[in-house]
């Protein structure tokens, strides 16, 4: 009998593991160039119809060293204006938000080894929800660092929110995941009623909540950019040094703990990074749902459970998915744009259902 | 030298103290079981020598260390554990789970290198397991997966193997593959094995030492062939249990007997003539089913005799390989006398045994029903030159009942002992026995023997 390994060589199986790295390398940079593309072209898509080629000047007149190559073309101050301060922090956001909330989408389903866990699932959402609508119905009218209070109050409530769960379930120096998952579904129930309290005494600032609740970036401005900016960017990459502990915590926290993970102080790390990166998507974007629980899973079931690849994977997924869907919401029914959180579901479900039934023998959660 | 010491450790559960002052220490090549009864700490024990449990008074020392002030990654070098059962939630391949256990020799930054590969490897197929390298964990059977458990724990590279009734999803061909892996690692590499078993005899086969433990206290500890005794079985677990030495394997062997759930009480006692195992089964049976049993002449070493002392049943003994002498015989007889019924088993006749048979035939005299099995034809077992066929025919013409099977002895006992209540109900029905309503079928009896062949 011929034994299958002999025919595959004799290391077949080591090379195979080593070859994993360079494609999982090849994969990143492809999916970021599909990142950068399709950020681009969602540039050209608007209301305001300004031409492909004048898009094209305008981004590489800013590249340092090209920028002065190409020479000045005769681009109006309005199309730049449109551009670079209407469409692109807009879409920038949308990208940074997605990846965001992929990203703690895939950091929470790790944790909970529970297939309906993602970015919300420490009430972030109701957190962020509660503050965005007092800062709204109370109308204060500070700025703090030339932020806007909704987005402030937004993160600085999302923040309580999640430390409020978190030490519900803690017990002595553990937290065990069932009980977290259970209190972070208690508190966003308490929350989402007071929200319900704050729309009723809205009187005519309803719209405004509602409109937040619903999410999307129609109010986006580059400081929203910066501000969130350098806290998803940390706090997704630093979560990609905890993916071989997130592997091993899908074994299980005890025996986690017996191949030398330090279970405690990295599910500790993990939550706070996770809230920490939704926090900041949710205060600038409000809620779009969706994005953090179906896109790890469409990323898990095309590339595996490996969380090293899995967790950059997604972040670029999600991003890339987001951006799309917001162009789609700006432009679907112009000139009345949808909220994207109607985009994300609309598109996103059906595809993970076809995904579902075609994968569904090999797709364990 | 890895020395592992557990020192006066008491564990609590909430309030509920489940382990108290269990004091041990294992050294290299030490391959050590821990039994006991559920619920006894077992586990427990395991839970806190891995750190998952911390003692609430006591130390547990690897290398003279307090293991509660390592680092996760460094007890994982020394030690690793295989849990009693894995639930895997995402669908990684073998290969992966195993490369996980390299985790504590890996930096935070570090990929699996060649030797991570390499090592991996090995420990697969010391498991036998490289072959399902990559196919998906949760895809392979029970036994599969827990060998590739094991393999993820030998993949650590560590110096003691924690085992939580390791073979107990395996089928009795991988467990002895199992068990001969880790004696092997044991020997050859001086690992430690720390395990929980279940399994007396696997026990007492691959450890050379033990901790039975009882209600959170070590009972006793030491080697195994001192531990594992009945007397020690039956306080911890509260079953009677044989301990043998195996003639093959050398080795310690354990029989479990079940204790009678409750037994019954029947008003009648049985006598039974038996020897060289042929009443074994019996006894046992008829004493759960709640007779007053007594048992005679039989020679000390024989199986029916052990048998008889184990379930305390009154024996009229001889001594080993001797004749039935004049005094045992009136013993026996004494002691028959005082039987409602006497059963002769199917047991071999030499000379030496004759006296059981007039016995029987002194019974049938003073009118004690007598039943004669007969599940082996007597000339496949007389040894006495056609003395004892005669005797038995000589039984037969005097109405002794033959039976062919237990069952059908059994029933009629049954019958018997109805009848006899209903008789000390109604006093003007002559006490006494069911008298054989036909002569045993004799035509068919030769069937029955072909039937009955190998069994005897």
């Amino acid at each position: 009998m011929v034994d299958e390994r002999d025919l595959t060589g004799k290391n077949g199986v080591e090379t195979a593991y080593f070859r994993r790295f360079s494609r999982w390398k090849l994969l990143l940079i492809i999916l970021m160039a599909a990142l950068m593309l399709t950020i681009f072209l969602s540039l050209n898509v608007g209301f305001a119809q300004i031409p492909f080629h004048t898009v094209l000047w305008i981004l590489v007149k800013r590249v340092p060293f090209l920028g002065s190559l190409v020479g000045s073309p005769n681009v109006s101050y309005v199309e730049e204006t449109i551009i670079m301060q209407i469409r692109m922090p807009r879409v920038l956001a949308g990208a940074l938000v997605g990846a965001a909330l992929a990203a703690a989408g895939v950091v929470y389903q790790g944790i909970f080894k529970n297939p309906m866990a993602d970015s919300y699932i420490l009430g972030v959402s109701a957190g962020a929800a509660v503050g965005a609508s007092l800062a709204i119905v109370l109308g204060i009218g500070f700025t703090f660092f030339g932020l806007s209070t909704v987005p402030i109050a937004a993160f600085a409530s999302s923040i309580i929110a999640v430390f409020v769960v978190y030490n519900i379930s803690r017990v002595g120096s553990r937290v065990p995941v069932t009980t977290l998952l259970l209190s972070g579904i208690a508190v966003s129930i308490f929350l989402s009623a007071i929200v319900a309290v704050l729309q009723v005494v809205a009187g005519g600032k309803l719209h405004v909540i509602v409109f937040w609740l619903m999410g999307g970036f129609s109010y986006v401005e580059w400081r929203d950019v910066w501000a969130v900016l350098p806290l998803v960017c940390f706090g997704t990459v630093a979560t990609y040094f905890f993916a071989r502990d997130l592997n091993i915590l899908s074994l299980g926290e005890e025996t986690a703990q017996h191949l030398g993970v330090d279970v405690e102080k990295v599910k500790k790390l993990l939550l706070i990074l996770g809230s920490l990166v939704t926090a900041a998507a949710v205060s600038i974007s409000g809620l779009i749902g969706f994005v953090g629980l179906i896109i790890p899973h469409i990323t898990r079931i095309l590339i595996g459970p490996d969380h090293r690849i899995l967790l950059p994977t997604s972040t670029i997924i999600g991003s890339t998915f987001l951006v799309i869907c917001d162009a789609v919401a700006r432009v679907i029914v112009s000139p009345v744009e949808l909220p994207v959180g109607v985009i994300t579901a609309l598109s996103g479900g059906p595809f993970f259902i076809y995904l579902l039934r075609k994968k569904k023998e090999s797709y364990t959660v | 030298m890895v020395v592992l010491c557990v020192d006066g450790v008491d564990c609590y559960y909430g309030s509920v103290k489940v382990l108290e002052d269990v004091r041990f220490s294992v050294k290299e090549r030490d391959f050590v079981g821990i039994l006991g009864p559920n619920g006894s700490g077992k586990t427990t024990l395991l839970r806190s020598v891995t750190r998952t449990l911390k003692p609430h008074r006591g130390v547990i020392l690897l290398n003279d260390v307090d293991v509660y002030t390592l680092k996760s990654s460094e007890v994982a070098r020394e030690m690793a554990v295989v849990p009693q059962d894995t639930v895997i939630t995402f669908n990684f391949t073998a290969l992966d789970i195993v490369l996980m256990g390299r985790n504590p020799h890996l930096g935070r930054f570090q990929m699996e290198g060649e030797r991570d590969i390499a090592v991996a490897r090995k420990s697969m197929e010391l498991t036998n397991t490289w072959h399902l390298a990559e196919r998906p964990i949760n895809e392979l059977s029970g036994g599969e997966r827990q060998r590739v458990i094991i393999s993820r724990a030998l993949a650590q590279e560590p110096k003691i193997l924690l085992l939580d009734e390791p073979t107990v999803h395996l089928d009795i061909n991988n467990q002895l593959e199992i068990m001969d892996l880790l004696e092997e690692l044991c020997i050859k590499r001086g690992l430690i094995v720390l395990a929980v078993f279940h399994d007396f005899n696997l026990a007492v086969r691959y450890c050379n030492s033990a901790i039975l433990l009882k209600e959170g206290k070590i009972f006793s500890a030491g080697d195994v062939e001192a531990v594992l005794t009945s007397e020690n079985i039956k306080s911890v677990f509260q079953v009677d249990a044989i301990v043998k030495k195996h003639p093959f394997t050398n080795s310690l062997y354990v029989i479990p007997v079940s204790t009678p759930k409750a037994p019954l009480s029947r008003n009648l006692s049985v006598h039974i003539i038996c020897g060289a195992g042929t009443g074994t089964t019996l006894m046992k049976i008829m004493a759960d089913e709640g007779y007053s049993v007594t048992a005679g002449v039989l020679n000390v070493l024989d199986t029916d005799y052990e048998t008889a002392q184990l379930l305390k049943i009154p024996v009229v003994g001889e001594a080993p390989f001797s004749q039935i002498t004049e005094e045992a015989h009136r013993a026996n007889l004494e002691m028959m006398s005082k039987a409602g019924a006497v059963v002769l088993t199917s047991v071999p006749f030499g000379f030496g045994n004759m006296r059981n048979l007039e016995a029987v035939k002194e019974a049938l005299e003073k009118g004690i029903p007598t039943y004669v099995m007969e599940e082996v034809p007597i000339q496949r077992r007389d040894f006495t030159k056609g003395k004892a066929g005669k005797l038995l025919m000589e039984l037969k013409r005097r109405r002794a009942i033959f039976v062919m099977s237990q069952n059908e002895l059994l029933s009629l006992l049954n019958i018997s002992e109805e009848k006899l209540k209903m008789a000390e109900e109604v006093p003007t029905k002559i006490p006494g026995h069911l008298k054989p309503e036909e002569k045993p079928r004799q035509g068919d009896r030769a069937d029955d023997v072909k039937s009955s062949d190998h069994r005897g």
